[in-house]
């Protein structure tokens, strides 16, 4: 295995508002995310010499270190696979640095998924004939055309195995969005649901509901990455990346693993935290909290069990009794989540790891060792244990 | 069929290219279509250029029964999409040749669509594109 776990280290943060309509451009809020990242660990601009997005961001890496006026680039990169890539950009990140290829690596995410664009909006249009989209295609021309309806089938089957009912997805929806109401940067803030709430939301793609799912959202989040050593002297208490993964296991497909043993949302992530807990030679019982990719909170429940919190069938009970409340084993999305905070393609989900770490999150979790983070499911995804020095 | 050359039947699917054209034409003539490996004789769906098994690039397309059981679903809700009654529902179906496949299911069967339930293929147009459906079998119509 890998020895990158450890050797490198969050050492700042920054974001934009969350909103429905930024009122600016999509360089404008990278811009200002990555500066605010920058101005959060201490580091100049000048010493950026690596940029990292992932697919589906807009804004090109050139134009970012124009504007935040960054030295010389000698490390650009971009996972694919959209809300997939965001752990994965922090490897890259890792990689980078841990080599010796960069310094100050940032990894930034800057949309206006909402106001520029509908990015939950069916897929269609004149795309080209790639094996990029000819899958999609092949699946869309039945009806199957957005995120939550190609997610939906295999969540469909996740339930017939399992057991779960929509009463279980509510109790995850009324859990972040718990968290939101008490976290200003939340669409959700001073908003708490209940399930009664959730079960009278209507339905977007049985079985999802609207309170299922997270919104488009216009916002940016940015964090900088270095060596561990180099951490130890800056401004913040570091998030020291003890380990990151990339993970598309057999069979995955783009959101389309339908020909799979297992059609949930599980493959992926099971891979990921074999790959995490390996490379940072952890188990379950290391990590205090979990920020838990949910593009659609029902997901949570397969992935709980692929970071093996619980057995295959057994996270829609685990997640009772307080489990992933504030005081419970495993608090869960403090943030609120992507459904309670905003859609920010998980890198908010870092963010927020990253100060639960530094003991400065609005919800603050006590005694946080280590934090799992993951980014989406049901497409090739990515992971982070973060950890105090 | 085979992969490279011969003659196609033309259709109006939009972003295929020639690993699908071979299953959007066979929908022409009301065929639904899966590739059979000419290596190790495996089927295999969706369509790609090189079986994962053995690596072989040789296949034939092979005419499939519709018929089958369903293994998931979903139904889509929001948004409408052209071409489609809303609510939608959709089946991943086991088919008989042991192999998956997705596809509308008739609309007025939304109500009864359960996992298990055995489904026949219908060829439809929608949009002007030759596809099909499931329908469940043994239920009203
Ligand atoms: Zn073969």
């Amino acid at each position: 295995m890998s020895d990158l776990g450890g050797k490198t280290a969050i050492a700042g943060i920054g974001a934009t508002e969350f909103s429905k309509n930024s009122g600016r451009s999509e360089l404008q809020l990278a811009v200002e995310a990555v500066s605010a990242a920058l101005a959060d660990a201490g580091i100049e601009p000048r010493e950026v010499d690596g940029l990292v997005t992932f697919t589906m961001d807009n804004n090109i890496e050139v134009e970012v270190a124009r504007g935040i006026g960054a030295g010389d680039l000698a490390f650009f990169s971009r996972p694919h696979y959209g809300g997939g890539g965001g752990s994965g950009g922090v490897l890259h990140a890792a990689l980078a640095v841990a080599a010796g290829v960069s310094d100050v690596c940032v990894v930034y995410r800057a949309m206006n998924e909402r106001s520029q664009y509908r990015f939950g909006q069916p897929m269609g249009g004149a795309l080209p004939p790639t094996s990029e989209y000819t899958g999609l295609t092949y699946h869309g021309l039945h009806g199957v055309t957005t995120a939550a309806a190609y997610i939906a089938l295999g969540m469909r089957r996740y339930m017939h195995e399992t057991g779960a009912t929509e009463l279980d997805f509510a109790n995850l929806a009324v859990n972040s969005r718990g968290f939101a109401a008490t976290n200003p940067a939340a669409f959700f803030y001073g908003k708490p649901i209940t399930v009664e709430d959730h079960l009278a939301s209507r339905m977007i793609a049985d079985p999802f509901r609207l309170l299922d799912c997270c919104q488009e959202s216009d916002g940016a989040v940015a964090v900088v990455v270095v060596s561990a050593e180099r951490a130890k002297s800056l401004k913040q208490k570091p998030a020291i990346i003890r380990a990151a993964s990339q993970s598309a296991p057999a069979g995955q497909m783009n959101l389309t693993s339908y020909y799979r043993d297992n059609i949930a949302p599980y493959d992926e992530v099971a891979f990921s935290a074999r790959q995490l807990y390996a490379m940072a030679r952890m188990t379950p019982a290391d990590i205090s909290m979990a920020n838990i990719y949910d593009h659609f909170a029902p997901t949570i429940l397969p992935s709980l069990e692929g970071l093996g919190f619980c057995a295959r069938g057994e996270a829609k009970d685990f997640i009772k009794g307080g489990t992933i409340g504030i005081d419970g084993r495993l608090p869960l999305n403090t943030n609120g989540g992507q459904v309670g905070e905003a859609y920010i393609h998980g890198m908010n989900g870092i963010a927020e790891a990253v100060r639960q770490i530094r003991g400065t999150a609005v919800n603050q979790v006590k005694d946080v060792a280590n934090i799992i983070v993951t980014s989406g499911s049901a497409v090739p995804t990515s992971g982070l244990i973060l950890g105090a020095a | 069929m085979s992969a490279t050359g011969e003659q196609q039947t033309k259709h109006n699917a939009p972003c295929s290219n020639q690993d699908f054209d071979f299953f959007y034409s066979g929908l022409e003539g009301q065929q639904l279509l899966a590739q059979k490996c000419g290596g190790c004789g495996k089927l295999r769906n969706p369509p790609s250029p090189m079986c994962g098994d053995c690596g072989s690039l040789d296949w034939a397309a092979v005419k499939l029964s519709g018929k089958g059981s369903i293994y998931s679903y979903m139904v889509h809700y929001h948004p409408p999409l052209p071409g489609f009654d809303t609510p939608h529902p959709v089946v991943l179906v086991e088919l008989e040749e042991g192999i998956r496949m997705l596809g509308g299911l008739r609309p007025e069967q939304r109500d009864a669509v359960a996992i298990g339930k055995a489904v026949d293929i219908e060829y439809i147009r929608r949009n002007d594109v030759a596809l099909f459906q499931f329908a469940l079998t043994g239920e009203a119509r």
